[in-house]
């Protein structure tokens, strides 16, 4: 019983970070209906200024106030001058924009590389080894943190994308981009800030990842295929999908290391992947409704 | 008048010497590394150690007067990308001898193509047991197969730690993951051990704890983990989250022995034993000498990767150097040549002898590390101990 309960605690907890990844990716997804697969490059870029800031002494929970603001100006520089002219060229290929993304994702592993070599780096902090244990299942202190803090980001997003002007603005276009523009949506500037909001949230799941994790150039492809599988797993730009998605991969991850075999981790979460694109093509969104 | 032809034919034949060797001013070797890629951090070791021993040999007059010159093909960790790079050293560079060769599957699949083209290739660390089980006359091996690394824990076991009844066995799924995991379980086998646990991982998990769980339920005197660097540092930091408490935690090789890992691990790296190919104060000739150079030239630190290829690329220049014809070299006169390789490195005694099913494989000791207030000492064997082995490993609630 002990076993399952700490299999459940853990998937659980890492399931509400890949939540956070998850949001961004469906946010971009809904939006431009376009797959960022520079996503996981993102959130390496963000964990890299952790980095820097935790050498000057800075924890990772405040650098999320600079990475995130830095990563939005990114995303949105990505989105105004590298993504939205490609719109206006005429090609064979209608995945110009993807393919734009694989390579904004490549020439930043390479950047990152050529910065701070392939060397691993870690951010040291006290509390990233520390743990309490309610009953004889252990927490990690800063995994739970994370956790919060993924959950409240949550909430916000949820909140200002069903109460606020530029929220509904987003899920306009998300839903009907000639619509919107016909009701007087800027509909060119709403995809550069849903651009810029999906960086800034993969990038608080890099500040948060920094101090259980490690970091390297090359970190950034796993999380952009996690993502991907979280978007699809809740569904093409459902954010309450997105966290379905999150918590779903994050549990079949550990309860699959647990009973299966840790090295089919990654085939217990595209099983799944393959699943519901057969059994359930809406994801999770088509139960939700949301 | 014999005497004046005789002078002109030697004047012709020194001319045509001197020719030749001008001719061969330099010796091309194809290096294949991971340069890029997830693996990268240990190519670029094993590159600057191969550039280390290359300047030291040109700066010493090279091969019979001719510079070596080190041609990089970087595989970026991926078998495809290893495969092609090797064809084209050979078809493109025309190189007279390959070597490098760092993780297991790369090399797996470069080989054959030496093979194929009859070009000599001295793998420097790809180490899953099979690739020197093929037979291959073209291939050699400098680093020891990856089932021999447990070899010195197995002596501890027999030992010192007699109260070693059960394993828990954890290994990353890759090449060497199963190939060292699957001799140790033998091995383990052999010796009576009882094993609790035996799981693979995905390298790269964030989170161990499913496996730890199940290790820490099932209580295990020894915990023996084949992992890369960071793996090992988040096993263990996850152990001491976890509050797993074994006789003994012994990595197999690969992370446990590098500065990454004491630093990444804190304090939950001490005690933790390693079986290891090198360090740096074994009493071998130049091997202080070989991690001090690559300290002071680099600012870094180096570990057996780097010792493992500094001494490969004195290996490959001494070959090139007997070699019928050399500086002239031909691939087939450098296999030659390597068949008879007998030398001392600083990475221990090279030979190339075939045992089992094994042919042209160099045969070494392994030794056994522990982490001892953050710094690594070499415990065992005994003759080569800097301390004495802490054992058993205190429990993480008596630790500060």
């Amino acid at each position: 019983m002990d076993v399952f309960l700490q299999t459940l605690v853990a998937g659980l907890l890492k399931g509400g970070l890949y939540a956070l990844i998850g949001i961004g990716m469906t946010l971009i997804m809904g939006v431009m209906g376009i797959i960022n697969l520079a996503h996981g490059q993102l959130m390496m870029l963000a964990m890299y200024i952790t980095f820097v800031l935790n050498t000057m002494g800075v924890d990772p929970y405040v650098s999320l106030l600079v990475a995130m603001p830095l990563l939005f100006l990114l995303g949105v520089t990505i989105q105004k001058f590298l993504l939205n002219p490609l719109i206006k060229v005429e090609t064979i290929l209608p995945e110009n924009q993807v393919l734009m993304t694989v390579g904004i994702g490549m020439a930043m592993t390479e950047i990152a590389r050529f910065t701070f070599t392939s060397d691993y780096k870690y951010v040291t902090t006290e509390y990233a080894n520390r743990t309490f244990s309610l009953g004889n299942v252990s927490f990690s202190v800063a995994l739970t943190i994370a956790f919060g803090i993924a959950l409240v980001f949550t909430a916000a997003m949820f909140w200002f994308l069903l109460k606020t002007d530029l929220g509904r603005s987003i899920r306009a276009t998300a839903q009907d981009k000639d619509a919107a523009t016909l009701m007087g949506v800027n509909t060119a500037r709403i995809t550069v800030i849903t651009f810029g909001i999906g960086a800034a949230l993969v990038a608080a799941a890099g500040c948060l990842l920094a101090p259980v994790y490690y970091i390297f150039p090359d970190i950034g492809g796993p999380f952009t295929a996690k993502a991907f599988i979280i978007t699809i797993l809740g569904g093409l730009g459902s954010t309450v999908g997105a966290i379905f998605g999150g918590v779903t991969l994050g549990l079949a991850e550990s309860l699959g290391a647990t009973y299966f075999g840790m090295e089919f981790e990654d085939i217990v979460g595209l099983t799944i992947f393959i699943l519901v694109l057969l059994f359930l093509p809406g994801g999770f969104k088509r139960l939700t409704k949301v | 008048m014999k005497i004046g032809k005789c002078l002109v034919l030697a004047a012709a034949l020194s001319l045509i010497v001197a020719g030749g060797a001008s001719a061969a001013e330099k010796i091309k070797v194809g290096v294949l590394l991971p340069l890029t890629g997830s693996q990268a951090k240990f190519g670029e070791i094993e590159k600057r150690s191969y550039e280390m021993a290359v300047e030291e040999i040109n700066g010493k007059g090279g091969v019979n007067g001719a510079m070596i010159e080190l041609i990089f093909e970087d595989d970026t960790g991926k078998p495809d990308v290893g495969r092609s790079g090797v064809e084209k050293l050979i078809s493109r560079d025309k190189v007279p001898v390959l070597t490098g060769g760092y993780s297991s599957s790369v090399t797996a699949a470069a080989t054959p193509v030496a093979q194929q083209f009859k070009v000599p290739f001295v793998i420097c660390t790809g180490s899953a047991d099979d690739i020197t089980e093929k037979g291959y006359e073209y291939v050699f091996r400098v680093n020891p197969p990856a089932s021999e690394y447990p070899a010195a824990v197995e002596s501890f076991l027999k030992e010192v730690a007699k109260d070693v009844k059960s394993v828990a066995l954890l290994y990353e799924n890759s090449a060497f993951g199963q190939s060292s995991s699957k001799s140790f379980e033998a091995d383990a086998k052999a010796a009576g051990l009882n094993i609790l646990v035996k799981e693979g991982y995905q390298a790269g998990a964030i989170d161990f704890k499913p496996i730890l769980t199940k290790v820490k339920a099932a209580n295990p005197d020894m915990i023996y983990m084949v992992s890369y660097v960071m793996d090992a540092s988040l096993l263990m930091r996850q152990s001491k989250e976890l509050g797993i408490n074994p006789k003994m935690f012994v990595g197999g090789g690969a992370g446990f022995t590098l500065p990454e890992f004491a630093k990444s691990a804190g304090s939950a790296a001490d005690y933790v034993y390693s079986a290891t190919l090198w360090v740096e104060t074994l009493p071998f000739p130049g091997a202080k000498e070989y991690f001090n150079k690559f300290m002071k030239k680099y600012g870094s630190e180096t570990e057996y990767h780097g010792a493992e290829a500094y001494a490969t690329m004195y290996v490959v220049a001494d070959a090139l150097k007997r070699a019928k014809g050399s500086p002239n070299v031909t691939p087939q006169a450098v296999r030659d040549a390597l068949t008879t390789t007998d030398m001392m490195t600083a990475f221990g005694p090279v030979k190339f002898v075939s045992y089992g099913k094994k042919t042209q494989q160099n045969k070494l000791d392994t030794y056994l590390v522990q982490w001892q207030k953050g710094e690594l000492e070499a415990v065992w064997p005994t003759k080569v101990a800097t301390k004495k082995y802490i054992y058993p490993t205190p429990p993480w609630s008596s630790r500060k």
